[in-house]
Order: C-alpha cells, then structure tokens, then sequence
C-alpha cells in the first residue's frame, strides 16, 4: 500500500488515510481533548504523512512514522498553547500530581460549544480523566502502550526517547493512574 | 509479607507482565504467597484491562476528503487495486 502511495495513486493515498485516522484522530484527540483542534492536528498530520511519503523509511514501521507525525504535532500544539496545557496539567515544571493541581487554571463559567459537549460526553469518564491529568509525556507513553499496543521499542522510536526512558514513563504514568483512580477500583 | 531473599518481590516489569499473562511460572507463584504482589498486580491487570478497552474515536464524517483536498497526488490512480 505504502508503495503504491509513493508511485502517487491517488487510491492509495485514501486508503491510508481510512486504515490510520481513527487510531491518528484519538491519539490526538486524547493528549489535546479538543475534537475541532484534534481533527485541524489530525489532519496536519496526514497532509505531512502524504506529501513527505517518498522520504518514509521502510526499515521503520508504517504505523510508528505515522504516530511520530501526530504525537509531535500534538506535543509542538501543547507547547505552543502553554497557557491551555497550564488549564490541563499545571506548569509543566510541577513535579507532583499535588503542584499540578495547584498550577491548573480553572475556566469555569465558560459557554461549553456544541463540540465542548461531545468531547465532555466522549472523554467524561474516570479513566479518561485520569488520563488527562497526566503530564502529556506520560500520557502520550501511556496511550501508545496500552491503548494501540505498540512495543516498548517502538514507542521509544515515535517519541524520539531511550528505551529506558520510555519504561519509566509508562511506569509512573500508570502508577499515577492508580492513584488518581484509586476508589474506583475498589 | 516479607520478601524472601530466594523469592523476591515482582518488578514493575514482572508485573506488567504478570497482568499480560505472559510472566513464568517460576516468578508468578510468588504471588501465592505475597499478598502486597497479589493487590498490585490486580490493580496492574484492571487498569491495563480498562486501558485496552477504551474507545477509538473518529474524526468527523468527510474526513477523508478533506485531508485529500490539501495533499498533492503526482500521478493519478489508474490500475490500483485496494
């Protein structure tokens, strides 16, 4: 598929973009938990994948450059916003759930749009709010693991990370998410 | 429990994969006797479970299309068989 998306077939190029943007459009949507930005990232990410195919490596896996793409787009978003990430996580300098909470901006009092409501409605449960306290490094770790499966290696190969990096991550994140879930689980 | 120096407690890796099912035998039956092992691995294995089950989302109907309207195809498709 991926080398008939390179010799350009206009085919091709649709059915990649079928086969990855609801694994793309999720992971996206979840480290940013904004449906329009999501779909505006989401779709950055596939014009970068489908105009730069030709520079696609095949010694990496598909899925792994493709993820690459949207988490970066996502992460380059959430530092850019940094005003809106303080609004999620708190300073990114804060070292515990504690400091980040202290950090957070409250925006209450705000009209939810038509959109608003579906994310609160789709993302409105415990876990994915747990998820959503994670800081965006954790949580991008987290969602490649557990959510689309991939291996350690893998993850350490989208998110640019060593390998040993990765593991802790995924391993305070999913601590983390036992504590903000505990109760829950009871 | 105390942890006996010949059967230690599980890994943050052990775990991981205690909760996949995919720990040995030799390691896992230290569970059996570490009640501490036992609870945190039970979490591991709920919230793992809870992890793999949460929903893929979809961007909005046309999706497709639109993402197509900005790309530059450089050849169009003629003989592609999906």
């Amino acid at each position: 598929m991926v080398e008939w998306a390179k010799d350009g077939h206009d085919a091709a190029f649709r059915e990649l973009v079928r086969r990855y943007e609801r694994p793309v459009f999720s992971l996206v949507y979840r480290m940013v938990r904004d449906r329009a930005l999501a779909e505006d990232l989401a779709q950055e990410t596939f014009i970068k994948v489908l105009n730069g195919i030709r520079s696609y490596r095949p010694e990496f896996k598909f899925s792994s450059w493709i993820f690459k793409i949207a988490n970066n787009a996502a992460i380059d978003h959430l530092r850019r916003r940094a005003l809106d990430t303080l609004s999620l996580d708190g300073s990114p300098h804060a070292l515990t759930p504690d400091e980040m909470q202290a950090t957070a901006l409250q925006i209450d009092g705000q009209q939810e749009s038509p959109l608003d409501e579906v994310a609160s409605r789709e993302l409105g449960s415990q876990i994915e709010h747990a998820i959503a306290r994670l800081r965006p490094e954790y949580r991008a770790c987290i969602l490649l693991r557990h959510v689309e499966g991939h291996s350690y290696e893998e993850i350490a190969q989208i998110l640019d990370l060593p390998l040993g990096t990765v593991k802790t991550y995924i391993h305070r994140g999913r601590n983390e998410l036992r504590v903000y879930l505990e109760g829950v689980h009871e | 429990m105390s942890e006996h120096p010949h059967n230690p407690h599980l890994t943050p890796d052990e775990i991981e994969l205690w909760a996949q099912g995919l720990l040995r035998a030799a390691r896992a039956i230290h569970l059996a006797e570490c009640r501490e092992c036992l609870t945190t691995g039970e979490h591991e294995r709920k919230l793992q479970r809870d992890l793999a089950r949460l929903p893929r989302f979809g961007p909005e109907f046309g999706f497709v299309e639109r993402v197509m309207a900005k790309v530059r195809v450089q050849t169009p498709s003629g003989n592609f068989r999906p």
